[in-house]
């Protein structure tokens, strides 16, 4: 459409016009063809949770299930005490999300806008940690946490992630191009650093506020070592240690309480990615972070 | 930029040498504890136990019946996937937040050495199998009661062997050959499945070669014997599984293949542990129970893997007494067989098959007769390696690029190469 638009009036030509309808008709094809292929497996987890453990196990594996069964969910919700995960995996999600908006944003604010002495040494700090892979720091930062004596509380679930080099970074690029001009004229206008902040960048940044939300949301609803280590009671589990002890044994599998477990995991994200994706596919756009 | 990585190397190999050196200093403490003496009194005060995956769910039942008899102790049980339990139990170590009681895979033994307290000299262990007591014994001294054991026997559909014509599963290699063939010509696709590539497809077919007199390493556990004139007529005897026909050399590796070729009779005998039968009875559906065998290793030393869990008791523990008394407690015959019909995991304890619950269960039979004669794996500390090696040239020999003996004259020139470590 934006092509159209911009590119000057060709003549019409009825050929020229088939052309492109045909065109348009093969990438719906091939739009169509991609959809199938990404939703399949979630359609096979779906159905799968209302198998029996005989039916998943039978080989070929078939699509529908012959003798749905609610009892891989009925597992969940019974003896298996989802509600309590679902409690810690959301409270641990939500803070950890409002931690990253507020501090990341900051951060980026800062890096972007403000002249201070050392200001490229501490981004490329922030760099440098953007480099080096959490598992390097896996053992220090959870004898810090065990020192402190936060083992098995939410703080030592949420504390080591509510600023994340990525979400800094991130911020950073995009509040770098928002116009200087814009500040200026607030600055003129008597307005402090605070509220320049959340006045005129934190409204500017919905698209990068809305993807950073998402990336970690996603990061800690998806996370399983850290809070396995970390949470010493079955009371603190989060829902994706609950299903690796539920459905996985030393050799063997559960795959229908796996599956109906993944399903209940899985509907929030969903959730969450309807509601923002306007913003999310916006930020990606302006911030070429995926 | 590329001056700004610097630092991360910096970072990452001074991290890794303090974890190095931190390891280091650990391994000389070992021992420095000397084993407590129990208490003649009832067990008192808090024991927390970590346990994996179903043990975990089941001992806080078998806790109640331990709180019943001590009224003045609370044990709180945390269940732990068995997914990153090794992690979880190797950070603990590191933070000092250990349980009381932890469950250790017999083969994670060796690297906890430092972190655990000497059994105490008033628990009987003379009841347990020995294999499994001598996964304990680290360099002398003993860490730890063994829990629960397990071993591989021969799986096997008990109404396709006997219209094969065999009333009783062979006990000889030649006796399994027949009836392999005998299943073949029933219909069966393949009569095993065995493993031929990718991780532990060697130690899957340990039981066999190990069944045929053969062994990994000499006797005294100080040199590799993996081409000796034993283990070359072993592996060529199985590998023949593979040229005859009746096995499979690209079986399908997909999760519950093996399990859905047995439930529709495809491929009616494999290779594997006690874990299977709740698999089994679930894919099969109802009545397919009676159709389940299980059969010790056949060969004219029928000798099978051990592995298993034991309970240990770490450092940190405030309190260690009532922590031994609780291992002493699940160590008792009559609870080893409760926990059996609760779990289905092998007693470690021997009288505890006596029980009727386990004696006339014909399956716990069979791995009771195999037990009667086991192995462990290796303890050599290059054994990943070997083993890893040892997968790549069982391919190869099963799959007929490489002749028996020269993949197994190169394979032992690699492993005489990496040594037997410690």
């Amino acid at each position: 459409m934006t092509v159209d638009s911009v590119r000057p009036p060709l003549p019409r030509r009825p050929s020229r016009g088939r052309a492109r309808r045909d065109l348009r008709g093969l990438v719906y094809v091939v739009l169509a063809i991609a959809l199938v292929v990404t939703l399949l497996p979630f359609a096979w987890m779906a159905l799968g949770a209302v198998k029996t453990t005989g039916e998943l196990l039978r080989d070929p594996a078939g699509w529908l299930p012959q003798h749905p069964t609610w009892g891989n969910f009925a597992a969940w919700f019974g003896a298996l005490n989802i509600g309590k995960f679902f409690t810690n995996s959301t409270v641990v999600a939500v803070f950890t999300v409002l931690g990253n908006l507020v501090f990341c944003s900051m951060v980026g604010y800062a890096l972007a806008k403000l002249e201070f002495a050392g200001k490229r040494v501490v981004f490329g700090l922030v760099l440098v940690t953007l480099m080096v892979p959490g598992v390097v720091t896996f053992v220090p930062l959870f004898v810090v946490v065990s020192k402190l004596g936060l083992v098995s509380t939410y703080p030592a679930l949420i504390l080591p992630f509510v600023a994340t080099p990525l979400g800094v970074f991130l911020m950073r690029q995009f509040i770098a191009g928002i116009p200087d001009s814009l500040l200026e004229a607030a600055r003129i206008d008597g307005a402090g650093d605070l509220r320049i902040f959340a006045r005129i960048v934190l409204p500017l940044c919905k698209p990068a506020l809305a993807t950073l939300a998402i990336l970690t949301f996603l990061g800690s609803w998806n996370n399983f070592l850290w809070p396995l280590v970390v949470a010493q009671s079955s009371d603190m589990y989060t829902l994706p240690v609950a299903l690796s002890l539920y459905s996985t044994g030393q050799n063997s599998t559960n795959y229908g309480v796996l599956l109906a477990g993944a399903v209940l995991i899985i509907v929030p994200i969903l959730l969450l990615f309807v509601a923002l994706q306007r913003y999310f596919v916006q930020g990606i756009a302006v911030t070429g972070i995926k | 930029m590329i001056r700004k990585k610097w630092p991360v190397l910096v970072a990452i190999v001074a991290g890794s040498t303090l974890l190095l050196s931190g390891c280091g200093q650990q391994k000389s403490a070992i021992s420095d504890t000397p084993a407590a003496v129990l208490s003649s009194g009832k067990a008192t005060g808090t024991v927390t136990v970590w346990g994996q995956g179903t043990e975990g769910e089941q001992l806080a039942v078998v806790a109640k019946d331990f709180e019943k008899e001590n009224p003045g102790v609370t044990v709180n049980v945390t269940p732990v996937p068995w997914g990153s339990a090794l992690s979880k139990y190797q950070t603990a170590v590191a933070g000092g937040t250990t349980p009381d009681i932890g469950q250790l895979g017999t083969d994670w033994m060796p690297s906890f050495a430092t972190a655990l307290t000497p059994t105490p000299s008033s628990i009987d262990t003379s009841g347990i199998f020995p294999e499994a007591v001598q996964t304990t014994d680290l360099g002398g001294t003993h860490y730890g009661v063994p829990w629960y054991v397990e071993t591989r026997v021969i799986w096997y559909r008990k109404d396709l062997v006997a219209k094969a014509g065999f009333a009783t599963f062979p006990t000889t290699f030649d006796g399994f050959v027949k009836l392999s063939e005998a299943l073949k010509k029933g219909g069966a696709k393949y009569a095993i499945n065995l493993p031929t590539s990718g991780f532990n497809a060697y130690i899957n077919a340990l039981p066999l070669l190990f069944s045929q007199g053969a062994n990994v390493t000499s006797a005294d556990d100080k040199s590799w014997t993996i081409n000796s004139d034993a283990m070359v007529s072993a592996v060529t005897d199985v590998s023949s599984l593979f040229s005859k026909g009746l096995a499979d050399r690209t079986p399908s590796v997909a999760a519950g293949a093996t399990q859905a070729a047995f439930v529709d009779g495809s491929v009616p005998m494999f290779i594997s542990g006690p874990w299977e039968i709740g698999g089994l009875k679930a894919a099969g559906g109802a009545g397919f129970e009676d159709k389940i065998g299980a059969a010790v290793i056949p060969g004219t030393k029928p000798t099978s893997l051990i592995s298993g869990s034991d309970l240990v008791v770490f450092k940190t523990s405030k309190n260690s007494d009532a922590a031994w008394k609780f291992i002493d407690y699940l160590n008792r015959p009559a609870v080893q067989t409760a926990w059996f019909t609760a779990t289905g995991d092998l007693p470690a304890q021997t009288s505890a098959w006596n029980d009727p619950a386990v004696a006339d269960n014909p399956i716990a039979h069979a791995f009771g007769e195999q037990l009667k004669s086991v192995k462990q794996l290796p303890s050599a500390s290059t054994w990943p390696q070997v083993s890893a090696a040892a997968d790549a040239t069982w391919e190869q020999i099963v799959k007929g690029s490489t002749s028996v003996s020269s993949g197994l004259a190169a394979l032992q020139a690699k492993a005489t190469s990496l040594g037997m470590g410690n």
